[in-house]
């Protein structure tokens, strides 16, 4: 039998794998450790009075349910809004819009829209929702800001699930006398809709842990109860995170790691959630 | 069943009725010339195999029939192409309407993810057929049409995907018989199959020529040779444009070409 020895390139290629371990580890552990640290410092407010009370004493005591409730409607209000126009314009984008200056205009518009900082967004809010269309600072404005903001994922997502469905299901739809639009509504948009609903599931939980477009659209720190319409203000975790730790002499730390581990299950939860979708149409896909 | 047993050539396919016509054809993809100048008349109720070199224009020239190149942005049509004497290329003429005469089977079988059922049902409900039992009917009678009722009529609720790729062929036939065209274009519709499925489909093709006028692109001669009526032969200029090099009877085609660069292709010198 004859030895086997560890050549120069078997070291070399052993080297730069051990360098790729290293630095998907390093990737990792930044995010486990802030997992870590919240879990380790805010389980303890974490209560069942913790997560149904309104707040009380400038939010050192009570809990926090108008937050986590608020959270959901602006969730809601951008899903509501952005979805649909996401949709339809994927749909146009893909399936209509002739290549000239105006699609790629609206293209460079896209691509622009998920690169404007996320407090422009606020003020533009600000400006059009709350004052020009008088909306007032309330939770229709946020959402609407929000969504704007969404629209580029929304879109984007879209358009990659649509372009993604194979040429030879529309070919085959079409061959047989369907027009265009039962095409994209019976066989385009049914394989599209898992990679839709990923996206929207996304930005939804992008939505969710925004605090600088809400801020100057109608978050407010302390609010008795829930809105009760959606001309009202709200209440926000972000924003109740932001204000809890940066405004408010004397709050109980375990307070502020208390919201922020509610915000943070919120918002992986989604995102596993857009995961799991994900997952679970691949498999289809294989067995099929 | 006659038809299976005697040699499809010598059914007599010459001066029958003309179902479908190009005149003087030519496609162009923008500055490229596709055809050049293609003239044919495809007989009424038999099968017209279209051969030839790959890249010579076979498909693009079927699909001028139901009009799928209009798909392709920047392809123009010039000559005419009739249908029953009707120009299809005219202002007039409703793509949806044509199509639904037209039908047409892909090279790779391209079942819908959908169950059997909808895929076949998938047509007739486009245009307007909701009537659950008339449904049911439909896809009875397109699957036995495609001779695959007997192995799905247990499974007509699972996924198409799940059926063999010979099988798929079939729902994907039955699928456009579902909308009762009077033409079915075929584009290879053998190429992803094993020999096996390809006789079946060939099989099913004979069976189906006494009811409907169906035209084939194939690039294996010994299938033109034996399931078609009608043949033409196409090949490419030296521009790469297609041209129709010969046209007619199957028997004669094969065994009498008139043109030396056909005999040259079929005897497998070129090509």
């Amino acid at each position: 039998m004859a030895v086997i020895v560890i050549s120069k390139r078997g070291l070399s290629q052993r080297t730069a794998f051990s360098l790729l371990v290293l630095a998907t580890v390093i990737v990792a552990l930044p995010v486990l450790f802030i997992i870590a640290y919240i879990i380790i410092n805010g389980a303890g407010a974490i209560s069942w009075e913790f997560l149904t009370q309104p707040p009380s004493q400038a939010g050192k005591a009570g809990g926090i349910f108008p937050a986590i409730v608020g959270t959901f409607f602006l969730m809601l209000g951008t899903l509501i809004f952005s979805l649909p126009v996401g949709v339809l314009a994927g749909i146009y984008l893909t399936e209509y819009a002739r290549d000239n200056w105006l699609t790629r205009l609206i293209n460079m518009a896209i691509l622009n829209l998920a690169g404007v900082p996320s407090i422009v967004y606020g003020l533009f809010g600000l400006g059009l929702f709350v004052m020009a269309m008088h909306f007032g600072m309330s939770l229709l404005a946020a959402s609407l800001t929000l969504a704007c903001q969404a629209l580029a994922m929304t879109i984007t997502t879209s358009r990659e699930a649509i372009i993604a469905v194979p040429r030879e299901y529309k070919e085959g739809s079409l061959a047989i006398g369907a027009t265009k639009w039962q095409t994209i509504r019976h066989v385009v948009l049914p394989q599209a809709l898992p990679g839709i609903i990923t996206g929207a599931i996304l930005a939804m939980s992008r939505a969710a842990g925004e605090t600088a477009p809400i801020l100057v659209v109608g978050a407010a720190f302390i609010l008795p109860g829930l809105p009760g319409s959606p001309f009202d203000q709200f209440m926000a975790l972000p924003y109740h995170l932001y204000t809890a730790a940066a405004h408010v002499p004397g709050m109980p730390k375990v307070n502020i790691w208390g919201i922020a581990l509610v915000l943070l299950v919120v918002v992986l939860s989604f995102n596993s959630l857009a995961v799991f979708i994900r997952i679970r149409v691949r498999q289809r896909r294989i067995v099929s | 069943m006659n038809d299976h047993d005697s040699l499809p050539n010598n059914r007599a396919v010459h001066g029958s009725e003309t179902k479908l016509k190009t005149e003087a054809v030519s496609l162009f993809y923008g500055a490229f010339q596709a055809l050049r100048n293609i003239s044919l008349e495809v007989p009424k109720q038999a099968i017209t195999a279209i051969i030839g070199p790959s890249g010579c224009g076979k498909s693009s020239f079927l699909r001028l029939f139901n009009r799928m190149n209009d798909l392709i942005v920047g392809a123009r049509v010039a000559g005419a192409v009739a249908i029953d004497d009707i120009d299809i290329y005219s202002k007039d003429v409703d793509v949806v309407e044509l199509r639904k005469r037209v039908g047409m089977v892909f090279q790779r079988p391209n079942p819908f993810p959908m169950s059997v059922f909808d895929n076949v049902a998938f047509g007739p409900r486009r245009h307007g057929r909701t009537n659950r039992h008339e449904l049911a009917g439909i896809v009875e009678q397109s699957l036995r049409q495609a001779a695959l009722w007997d192995e799905v009529k247990d499974k007509l609720g699972q996924s198409a995907l799940a059926l063999s790729g010979g099988q798929q062929q079939r729902l994907c036939i039955a699928r456009v018989l579902a909308v009762e065209p009077e033409v079915i274009l075929m584009d290879e519709p053998c190429s992803a199959l094993d020999p096996i499925a390809t006789l079946r489909i060939e099989d099913l093709m004979r069976s189906l020529s006494s009811d409907y006028t169906i035209v084939i692109v194939t690039h294996n001669m010994q299938q033109a040779a034996r399931v078609s009526d009608m043949a033409a032969f196409l090949m490419m200029e030296p521009d790469r444009a297609g041209i129709l090099v010969e046209y007619g009877p199957t028997s004669q085609l094969f065994t009498n070409p008139k043109d030396k660069r056909t005999e040259d292709y079929i005897t497998g010198r070129f090509g």
